[in-house]
């Protein structure tokens, strides 16, 4: 049940025929993992937070760094050196008290992984490697979590929604690792890229519109130019290719 | 044949800053041996020593991905190819 005090914050989306009642609901009722509070974690955050997603749960190691604030907006000036999940969870809560967000200040690793998942519904992928984000695949489709992709670099980003068992994996698509480095990005291209992570969030938890399954959603922000390049899941994927597909 | 090639923006900068380019050939491979051919620079960025596709680029025919068949995949006149790279940024 929503309270007086939702109602009226929630009054706009709700007002949606696509969302209601009913629809925040299942917003209030989902639980979102996001690895990751920096460039793409912390729009997906911001939004999914003001959305008045019941629990989410905030998994990052890294501190702040004055070369962070030009993307991730959560962290301030005054933030420098302290923790990002402790950063931005005092900053959601501001946000929406409604909603109740987790700290963990650890490194996401294959021996840590499933316990930190566990209780959650969704998990969004914030990462800035690789390495990381495999593993993350790994466990979404061995755990049936649906699971939320979206890289950047420089002007450009990508998207991709993952339904275990029924599309394509990350792993399908990407097959070797690339060096880690640090890579160029100005702001607006995470911003776009964790928003569209956000609606197909709140797209799936909801149950409306079509997700970006089997598709690799490309943003070219120089050109504003979206395509949207059709995968399929690969028999011989190192990931997925011994499960069952099912729908 | 005539056959559209859209590249990567990191590789933009290789081909006069152009966002495409025209090739011809009737296999994947041989559109990106005319586009090594009209701008030489891009071959390292695709092609390992051995000139195998390097695993973090991608090729897709008409938005479809070409792998597995990658380089022997046919493609036809009018086709239009997609080079990407794989990010990981965040
Ligand atoms: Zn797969």
């Amino acid at each position: 049940m929503l309270t007086v005090d939702e109602l009226e914050r929630y009054d706009r989306q709700i007002m949606l025929r696509e969302i209601g009642e009913a629809g925040q609901e299942k917003l209030k009722r989902a639980s979102v993992f996001i690895a990751g509070i920096g460039g793409l974690g912390s729009p997906a955050a911001i939004y999914l937070t003001v959305a008045g997603i019941g629990r989410i749960r905030l998994v990052d190691h890294d501190r702040v760094d004055r070369s962070n604030l030009n993307r991730q907006v959560l962290h301030w000036d005054n933030d420098i050196g302290r923790s990002k999940v402790k950063s931005a969870t005092e900053k959601l809560k501001r946000l929406n008290p409604e909603v109740e967000i987790e700290a963990i200040e650890q490194t996401i690793t294959e021996a840590n992984l499933a316990e930190l998942l566990t209780g959650f519904d969704l998990i969004v992928d914030a990462m800035d490697n690789l390495p990381t984000r495999y593993l993350l695949n790994k466990a979404a489709l061995d755990n049936n979590i649906p699971f939320f992709h979206g890289a950047i670099y420089g002007f450009e980003g990508r998207a991709m929604t993952i339904i275990p068992h029924k599309t394509a994996c990350l792993r399908c698509v990407y097959r070797g690792v690339i060096p880690e480095e640090k890579f160029p990005v100005i702001g607006v291209t995470p911003a776009v890229i964790g928003c569209i992570q956000a609606t197909e969030v709140i797209k799936y938890i909801v149950g409306i519109g079509e997700l970006l399954t089997n598709k690799l959603l490309n943003y070219d922000a120089l050109n504003m130019e979206f395509t949207e390049f059709n995968v399929k899941k690969d028999p011989h994927c190192e990931h997925c290719s011994h499960m069952k597909t099912t729908g | 044949m005539s056959i559209t090639v859209n590249i990567h923006q990191a590789l933009r900068h290789l081909i006069n800053n152009q966002a495409t380019a025209e090739v011809s050939g009737t296999t994947v491979g041989e559109c990106l041996a005319d586009l090594v051919r009209q701008f030489p620079c891009i071959e390292t960025k695709l092609f390992n020593k051995k000139g195998k596709l390097l695993h973090y680029v991608d090729i897709y025919v008409n938005l479809e991905s070409s792998y597995p068949e990658e380089l022997a995949k046919p493609v036809m006149d009018g086709d239009k190819l997609s080079i990407t790279l794989m990010i990981a940024g965040g």
